[in-house]
């Protein structure tokens, strides 16, 4: 089952333009979502949750269109933003006693086992909780009323790297029995490499590839050759570096010889984008 | 909707604009004041900072990923406004019942408080509603100048009352003179203003929904 499906989103911004947007995630997986700031990841996932209007496209989640079933679907989605705070004078108690009403999933012992196991203390306000913290926090809401389908918001941008691997472990121990999925967007890319099952690669409002992430780092090659070399093969690179020993490029797998002496080794996704992103340059 | 008007009283609204009515109603000790004033000082205080608050604790984006639809949002915001109005003018009323008892002796230059005179207080408010909660829901987060353009009006509508009551016979006896003791034409302005205050409100919340839909978060 997929636990979301959009198909076709399109929003245009005066300067701005989200193009064709399509991807699935499986149920029982993560995605992770990348692309450089501004490329268009938090305005899908607003679609996604409806708070902007999508000028065409349909987005479906566990199996139910969003825009005809929304209040029941939020039952099951969890989300947390990053980088934005809510009633961040107000003690975790507080806001937890206005939110919980609102969902008939809700669950006390689940919630306070999330809390323990997190560390989260009740009597703290929200401004006191550190950046990690607060993604827990909206973890542990989200858990507590049997979220289905987690929709995170560079839920790792702005975290130490012990916490950073600290809720990657936590995005993998939960997907484990195969009913939650989750979906997170962020432009640090190792975050994937250590936990992604599947990405999708946007940018400038489009979607460049989603694929689970072996096949994605496949697609591509990262080239390595003489400069006598980078004529025969120019036309068919994303994009390309020179330097004083020749040029590093990136290839689609499909578009090289390997029986060419030209060296080839697999990109990491942070070479994938930015040879991407080199490639719009290149045109200017 | 119940769930999210709990959200409203326990998170939104501070908890001083539940004991502002008490202050600003104390005004109405003051003999033969300017009383419109009293309650207009909802609209000078509560509202722009309570709006300030939503704008600032990101309120739009918190409400809107809970599980409730747009019409519910707007509901239950136009719910609290209602309900800090309705606080504002009965405490004021009972301290105006005080003050006839205070001072029964008094001429006063603008309106006493009669029961006219608190429907006229409603008609005012009800015109701050529906120019404040339908501006405001244009974008559900700029409040400023909804604020000024709903204050100016309501600030008219008083001021122009107050000039009538000083320059009109009619008007000046009505709510100033013999008039007063008629009970039944008293009553029948103060219902009149509750009817408008209803039908301003509702109408208000009808135009608020229809923006609100469009409103980009």
């Amino acid at each position: 089952m997929l636990a979301l499906d959009i198909k076709n989103l399109n929003k245009k911004y005066e300067h701005f333009h989200l193009q064709n947007i399509s991807f699935q995630l499986e149920k029982g997986y993560i995605m992770g979502f990348i692309g450089a700031n501004g490329a268009g990841k938090t305005t899908t996932i607003k679609s996604i949750l409806n708070l902007t209007r999508m000028d065409s496209g349909e987005i479906d989640i566990l199996g139910k269109n969003m825009a005809e079933h929304e209040v029941e679907l939020k039952q099951e989605i969890g989300s947390a933003f990053g980088d934005i705070n809510f009633y961040s004078r107000s003690k975790i108690k507080t806001l937890t006693n206005v939110i919980k009403r609102f969902y008939s999933n809700w669950d006390d012992e689940t919630y306070y086992k999330y809390l323990k196991k997190f560390n989260l203390n009740e009597n703290k306000k929200i401004s006191e909780l550190s950046t990690g913290m607060k993604v827990k926090y909206s973890l542990a809401l989200a858990l507590s009323h049997g979220a289905k389908l987690l929709i995170l918001d560079e839920p790792t941008s702005g975290l130490d790297p012990v916490a950073r691997d600290n809720l990657l472990d936590i995005f993998q121990e939960l997907v484990q029995d195969g009913e939650i999925s989750i979906l997170f967007s962020t432009h640090i890319t190792s975050d994937l490499e250590k936990c992604a099952d599947y990405i999708t690669y946007i940018h400038n409002g489009q979607i460049i590839n989603s694929a689970e992430k072996e096949q994605f780092v496949d697609t591509y090659l990262l080239l390595n050759g003489k400069k006598e070399q980078l004529d025969m093969i120019k036309n068919k690179l994303i994009a390309y570096k020179t330097n004083s020993f020749g040029f590093t490029g990136l290839i689609h797998t499909k578009d090289f010889d390997p029986s060419s002496d030209i060296k080839s080794s697999a990109p990491n996704l942070e070479e994938i984008m930015i040879y991407f992103s080199k490639k719009e340059d290149m045109y200017v | 909707m119940y769930n999210l008007l709990m959200k409203e009283l326990k998170l939104g609204v501070s908890p001083f604009f539940y004991i502002l009515p008490f202050l600003t109603g104390a005004l109405m000790l003051i003999p033969g004041w300017l009383y419109f004033l009293v309650i207009l000082y909802f609209c000078f205080i509560t509202i722009p900072n309570m709006f300030a608050g939503y704008k600032t604790q990101n309120d739009l984006i918190f409400t809107s990923i809970l599980p409730v639809t747009k019409k519910d949002i707007v509901k239950a915001k136009v719910s609290v406004i209602v309900i800090l109005e309705l606080m504002h003018i009965v405490v004021a009323m009972i301290y105006g019942m005080i003050s006839i008892r205070l001072y029964p002796n008094l001429t006063s230059y603008f309106f006493g408080p009669s029961l006219g005179f608190w429907g006229l207080c409603f008609i005012m408010i009800a015109i701050f509603n529906i120019i404040f909660i339908s501006m405001y829901y244009k974008t559900a987060f700029k409040y400023g100048a909804a604020t000024i353009a709903s204050i100016t009006a309501a600030m008219l509508f008083a001021g122009g009352a107050e000039w009538l009551g000083i320059e009109n016979s009619f008007v000046s006896d009505l709510f100033k003179g013999t008039g007063t003791a008629h009970l039944a034409t008293q009553l029948s302005i103060l219902i009149t203003g509750i009817v408008i205050f209803a039908l301003f409100t509702i109408i208000a919340y009808h135009i608020a929904i229809k923006r609100f839909e469009k409103v980009e978060i």
